[in-house]
């Protein structure tokens, strides 16, 4: 049976990366100083691992 | 809002991903009943996240924005009273009887519990009323996306349908339930930041207590009197309308969201899956609520972001996306429209999951042909799942056209909903309740609904008959439509069944309280036994009321 954990990581992997990748480049929204794109890329990357990291260690339970 | 180049990849990564998800789980749903049950075995993590999702469609995400920046936080009852009590009661209470009656569905309950009739007025308004609400939901989809990025109509309509029948086609229920998890950490991930981002520039909660009138940052203060709050209702009838009757019937009786926890791989999971899911929903007013909040905050304080005006007032089912486009950077901007995508389709599939279900089970099984084998019903199943969307997408055009005619139809499906709970309640807790009195008592809960309705008046509608009583707003009547419509149904139920023989005991095992052995839990760790869990949920829920007084 499909671990739902591994795509859901993977996805969330992959959207984090390509916010990382554009958060340099991109210009600020209107009402935002911060580089959001860049904090929340970091989060989805961060929980996308979480999501990898706990399908793996069940898999070698 | 304008999207760039990186705004539609995540899009698309994301459509790939469900459709994935489905074609990995289409070796699995090789019978009936793992197409339509998912076979009872999906662990409890999954089948309480998306107990949740399946309800977390497009307009409830887009439609609590908008309610918060009109009634403010007021709009955190439909979570904290409309919601969570019902959710711990289907755990600790309902569920030993849906899960150990082995039913397929709810109107199958109520045919082992009641009798036919009672399950077949119940499956052929419920098979209905999907259709439709998955239909108006995608019109609603549509039209904001064509409002909001200038998409074409027919295109959104087409590609979403086509998207959620791909993946339900494919994996059947199973598929459904596991993109509902990921659609659902979608929605938090592309709607927390807004949330953030939004009630920092309006100064932080305190900044939007100082810019707003006091009605709009308490929950409980100003209920005593319906004229003191912009719902114009008051405590009983939000206690007894909302947080009883209307709540009670939808988290405990829906089978949209009840076939989630019967999905279950075992008893106590099915019992923890409401109570797990309840954690999270406690806290969605958070992520939903508080960007409308702001929105109205931003727009008082002339932050340079304004809510659009609509006549006098705003038109606030545009709090979400105003607030989106001013800030989400692109990247994340594409990110908020996959969630807002992700939670139409988790709404649509739900509704669409369940209406084959119920379709193919309780009326092609139950009334057109009942002893086929099993390959014959999978192959229904999956030929009623592509009717099922093509009937949405019929729906959705019917609303383009007939606004009146779905307004009417939501107000007919409120009379017939406003009852249900009165007899499941009996049907599981009073083994003397008959299937006469229950269908007596659903039909006579209906006309009560429709004759307050036509004898009371709310912001020019209704009083249709005489006009008796006029309520301050629309869901104030709904609130009491409600409560007399539950109790008619109560009372009548208990009448007519006195009135006529009462069932077979031994027909009754595992279907009503006393004639049921109740699930033990013993020897296991308290955080997986339903009541402490419940316990919990009530300490935090008291806790959350008690900030936002």
């Amino acid at each position: 049976m499909l671990d739902l954990r591994v795509p859901s990581g993977v996805f969330f992997g992959l959207v984090g990366a390509l916010l990382l990748a554009v958060s340099f480049t991109n210009p600020h929204a209107p009402m935002t100083d911060s580089n959001v794109d860049l904090y929340t890329g970091l989060a989805m990357l961060a929980f996308g691992g979480f999501l990898l990291l706990l399908a793996m260690r069940s898999r070698k339970a | 809002m304008t999207l760039t180049p990186v705004d539609y990849v995540i899009l698309v990564l994301y459509f790939a991903f469900v459709i994935g998800i489905g074609w990995k789980l289409r070796k699995s749903a090789t019978s009936a009943s793992e197409f339509l049950t998912a076979g009872h075995h999906v662990p409890v993590w999954i089948t309480s996240l998306a107990f949740l999702a399946a309800n977390l469609g497009a307009q409830e995400v887009v439609g609590m924005a908008a309610s918060g920046a009109k009634y403010g936080i007021m709009t955190a009852h439909f979570y904290w009273i409309g919601a969570v009590p019902a959710m711990l009661f289907i755990g600790v209470f309902m569920m030993p009887f849906y899960y150990g009656s082995k039913a397929r569905s709810v109107p199958e309950y109520l045919k082992m519990r009641f009798d036919e009739k009672t399950r077949g007025l119940n499956a052929i308004t419920f098979a209905v009323m999907t259709l439709f609400s998955s239909g108006i939901s995608m019109y609603a989809l549509a039209k904001m996306f064509n409002l909001v990025l200038g998409w074409n109509f027919n295109n959104s309509i087409l590609l979403s349908g086509a998207i959620v029948l791909a993946y339900t086609y494919l994996g059947g229920l199973r598929s459904a339930i596991y993109n509902e998890v990921l659609q659902f950490f979608l929605i938090v991930l592309g709607f927390s930041p807004l949330a953030i981002l939004s009630v920092m520039r309006a100064g932080g909660w305190s900044g939007i207590q100082h810019r707003l009138p006091d009605v709009m940052t308490h929950t409980w203060r100003y209920v005593g009197h319906a004229n003191e709050n912009p719902m114009g209702v008051e405590v009983f009838g939000l206690v007894a309308g909302l947080g009883f009757v209307l709540s009670f019937g939808y988290w405990c009786t829906d089978f949209l969201v009840v076939q989630r926890a019967m999905a279950a791989d075992s008893m106590s999971a099915a019992r923890r899956t409401p109570l797990l899911a309840a954690f999270p929903k406690m806290l969605m007013p958070f992520i939903v609520i508080l960007p409308g909040i702001a929105a109205l905050a931003l727009t008082k304080m002339g932050s340079g972001y304004a809510l659009p005006p609509k006549g006098a007032s705003y038109d606030y089912d545009q709090a979400l996306t105003t607030l989106m486009a001013q800030f989400y950077p692109s990247g994340l901007l594409g990110v908020g429209l996959t969630a807002l995508m992700a939670s139409f389709m988790s709404g649509m599939a739900g509704n669409v999951t369940a209406f084959n279900t119920v379709f193919t089970y309780d009326i092609y099984q139950g009334y057109i042909k009942p002893n086929a084998p099993d390959s014959h019903y999978l192959k229904v199943g999956r030929l009623t799942t592509i009717v099922g969307i093509a009937l949405s997408i019929a729906t959705a055009y019917l609303a383009a056209q007939f606004n009146d005619i779905m307004d009417f139809l939501q107000l007919v499906f409120g009379f017939v909903n406003a009852p249900l709970f009165a007899t499941f309640l009996l049907g599981m807790f009073w083994k003397r309740a008959t299937g006469h009195g229950a269908f007596a008592g659903l039909l006579s809960g209906t006309g009560a609904a429709a004759l307050v309705h036509g004898l009371t008046a709310a912001e020019g509608k209704g009083a249709w008959i005489v006009q008796l009583h006029v309520f301050p707003s629309q869901m104030a009547q709904n609130f009491w439509i409600a409560i007399f419509a539950w109790t008619t149904c109560f009372l009548v139920t208990i009448l007519v069944s006195l009135a006529t023989a009462p069932h077979v005991e031994e027909r009754l095992r595992g279907l009503v309280y006393g004639l049921t052995e109740l699930p033990r839990e013993e020897g296991v760790p308290w955080y997986k036994r339903p009541l402490p869990l419940a316990m919990v949920v009530i300490a935090a829920l008291v806790v959350l009321n008690l900030i936002f007084l």
